[in-house]
């Protein structure tokens, strides 16, 4: 997947104006409320149109105002999933999932109902109406008949907003799946960055109206001017990893993690040996300049300190330790241990801090 | 139960009011998705021209209508040449007459339908694939159609009911114009027609009470598939 932005969108007052492009299997899009990435999104589908430049997918024009070409939204072969699901309210399950795969032509159905029903588990909801539904039977039956539209992009805006805490985390395991067994690119938009790191390898962040960073979280988390945008987004730490054993008695699991450090995180359900992600907040965890032993954290990690990012009010460490950890300290705090890049360190946190949590 | 003459007069007022309501389904739905979703210059002109009807003294419109389609209007005069058409003291002017007075009832019930309709699900449907005219048919006018039913039911009661207009362009002419309401109108002029006027009048409640039950048994099935989505 290639999508090339270089476009403006006037509305209303409101001026989104980007170039970049999205070259990454998953992208996420994020930032505060009104930055202007649904328009963003909007724009890609063809539902808001620019009043200049151009967007250009996989080679494909979808809009160059210069050329006068606006490719309409039904013509634009993506599939789109919005916060609420808007499902067809007079349709079924059923109806719903083959509204979309019906336009399609035989011949380009990449993807068959039966997977995407056993994937996303919609089975037993196939006679249902639409109303009937809770939020997240909803939006699984909006990604599977986003899903069978066969989209080159699957563009997913705030899919998870309208859904509780509970609900969000059973359904992003669904988008990682959708991912992965189709090989389906992603432009994922969301308020809440935590989200975006468990499905997304790319990030774009949006601040009024602009793009103010993109790249990986470790890239973004470099740049000093982005750290408050990222706090209030929910900057936390996904660290990916696989079971390695349980110990029930004590409720805890251990996990060794991509890069081959393992740590201890409360009791999971997941068979040893499974992939799992972990989130862990850069503020649940302390530094050390030497190993320190007779504590009570279960998890201490030798690491290197990679960046050092300062912001006015707070500072942000990003530790390799196989992977990038970021670790929020203060100021004082650099200053008493002296920490600078290239030092080796100890990172410690609770066991109970590596949570599921979204 | 009823004598040749009233179920004539009955047959008729059903078929002048189904065949205007037939004349109007399409344009009065395309009308009302005009008014609802586009935005042009002289929409208020068309707007106030369709709702004309509602606001004139229906005499005035029947008299209008009999000036611009009348034997010697250029429209009356091109209907007899190419259909043999006359609507003067005709059955088809008793249809056009009550359709003209009908059509606003029935825009205005689709405008608001379609104003209702939800237009984020109508922009899933595009990303779906379907093309502006597949999302009319299959999204907006299903998402409608209990305001389009109720609209069709208010604008076939206001066709059987229609009487100005009717008798000013179709007159009284029994087997062609003389439907319900002019039938009684026509008894109350005479010395001995209350009988007859007590019994057509009952015709009429019963004729309206059923459209009404047929409509809000329609409603009842079509809100139990959609409900509050």
């Amino acid at each position: 997947m290639k999508l090339e932005l270089d476009a403006t969108v006037e509305r209303g007052g409101f001026t989104l104006q980007v170039a970049t492009t999205l070259a990454s299997a998953a992208s996420g899009v994020f930032g505060p409320s009104g930055s202007g990435k649904s328009t963003l999104l909007g724009l890609v589908a063809g539902l808001v149109r620019p009043t200049r430049g151009r967007v250009v997918l996989d080679g494909e024009v979808l809009d160059d105002v210069a050329a006068r070409i606006h490719v309409p939204t039904h013509r634009r072969r993506l599939g789109v999933v919005f916060q609420h699901g808007h499902l067809l309210p007079h349709l079924s399950v059923a109806g719903n999932l083959e509204y979309g795969e019906r336009l399609v032509p035989p011949a380009q159905r990449r993807i068959k109902r039966d997977e995407v029903v056993e994937l996303l588990e919609i089975g037993d909801l196939l006679g249902r109406a639409p109303r009937t539904l809770s939020g997240g039977q909803r939006q699984r039956v909006a990604l599977g008949r986003a899903l069978l539209c066969s989209p080159r992009l699957l563009l997913l805006d705030e899919p998870l907003a309208a859904l509780d805490r509970g609900l969000k985390r059973q359904i992003l395991p669904y988008l990682r799946r959708v991912r992965d067994a189709f090989a389906m690119p992603l432009l994922f938009v969301s308020h809440d960055l935590s989200e975006l790191l468990q499905v997304c390898d790319e990030l774009v962040l949006v601040a009024d109206g602009r793009l103010a960073g993109q790249g990986t979280l470790g890239a973004i988390a470099g740049d000093a001017r982005l750290l408050p945008l990222l706090h209030e987004a929910g900057l936390v730490n996904v660290l990916h990893g696989t079971v390695s054993g349980h110990e029930p008695a004590e409720a805890l699991t251990q996990v060794t993690l991509d890069g081959g450090a393992r740590v201890t995180c409360p009791l999971r359900g997941d068979p040893i040996g499974s992939r799992l992600e972990l989130l862990l907040r850069p503020d649940e965890v302390a530094l050390a300049t030497t190993d320190v032993t007779g504590i009570s954290l279960q998890n201490r990690l030798p690491g290197t300190i990679r960046v050092i990012t300062a912001a006015s009010d707070r500072i942000l460490v990003t530790v390799d330790i196989g992977q990038d950890l970021l670790v929020e300290v203060s100021a004082r705090t650099v200053q008493q241990l002296g920490l600078q890049v290239g030092q080796p360190v100890w990172i410690l946190f609770k066991a109970m801090s590596l949570g599921g949590r979204g | 139960m009823l004598s040749d003459l009233e179920f004539q007069i009955l047959l008729l007022s059903l078929q002048v009011a189904g065949t205007a309501l037939l004349l109007m389904v399409v344009p009065g739905v395309v009308m009302g998705w005009v008014l609802a979703r586009l935005r042009f210059p002289g929409k208020a002109l068309v707007d106030a021209v369709v709702h004309l009807p509602l606001v004139l003294p229906p005499v005035v419109t029947g008299w209008l209508l009999l000036i611009a389609c009348g034997r010697h209007s250029p429209i009356g005069q091109l209907l007899e040449s190419w259909f043999g058409w006359r609507l003067v003291f005709d059955w088809k002017g008793a249809v056009l007459a009550a359709a003209v007075m009908a059509f606003p009832l029935l825009v205005r019930s689709v405008r608001l339908a379609i104003e209702l309709a939800d237009r984020d699900v109508e922009r899933a449907a595009a990303t779906c694939g379907a093309s502006p005219l597949r999302v009319f048919g299959t999204v907006t006018l299903p998402l409608a159609m209990p305001g389009i039913l109720a609209g069709l039911v208010l604008a076939f009661a206001r066709c059987l009911g229609e009487f100005g207009a009717t008798i000013t362009l179709a007159g009284n002419i029994p087997g062609e114009s003389r439907t319900l309401p002019v039938a009684i109108w026509q008894f109350t002029q005479m010395p001995d027609g209350d009988a007859a006027v007590w019994r057509l009048v009952t015709l009429s409640v019963l004729v309206s009470v059923a459209a009404l039950v047929g409509s809000e048994w329609m409603a009842r099935r079509l809100g139990a598939r959609l409900g509050p989505a």
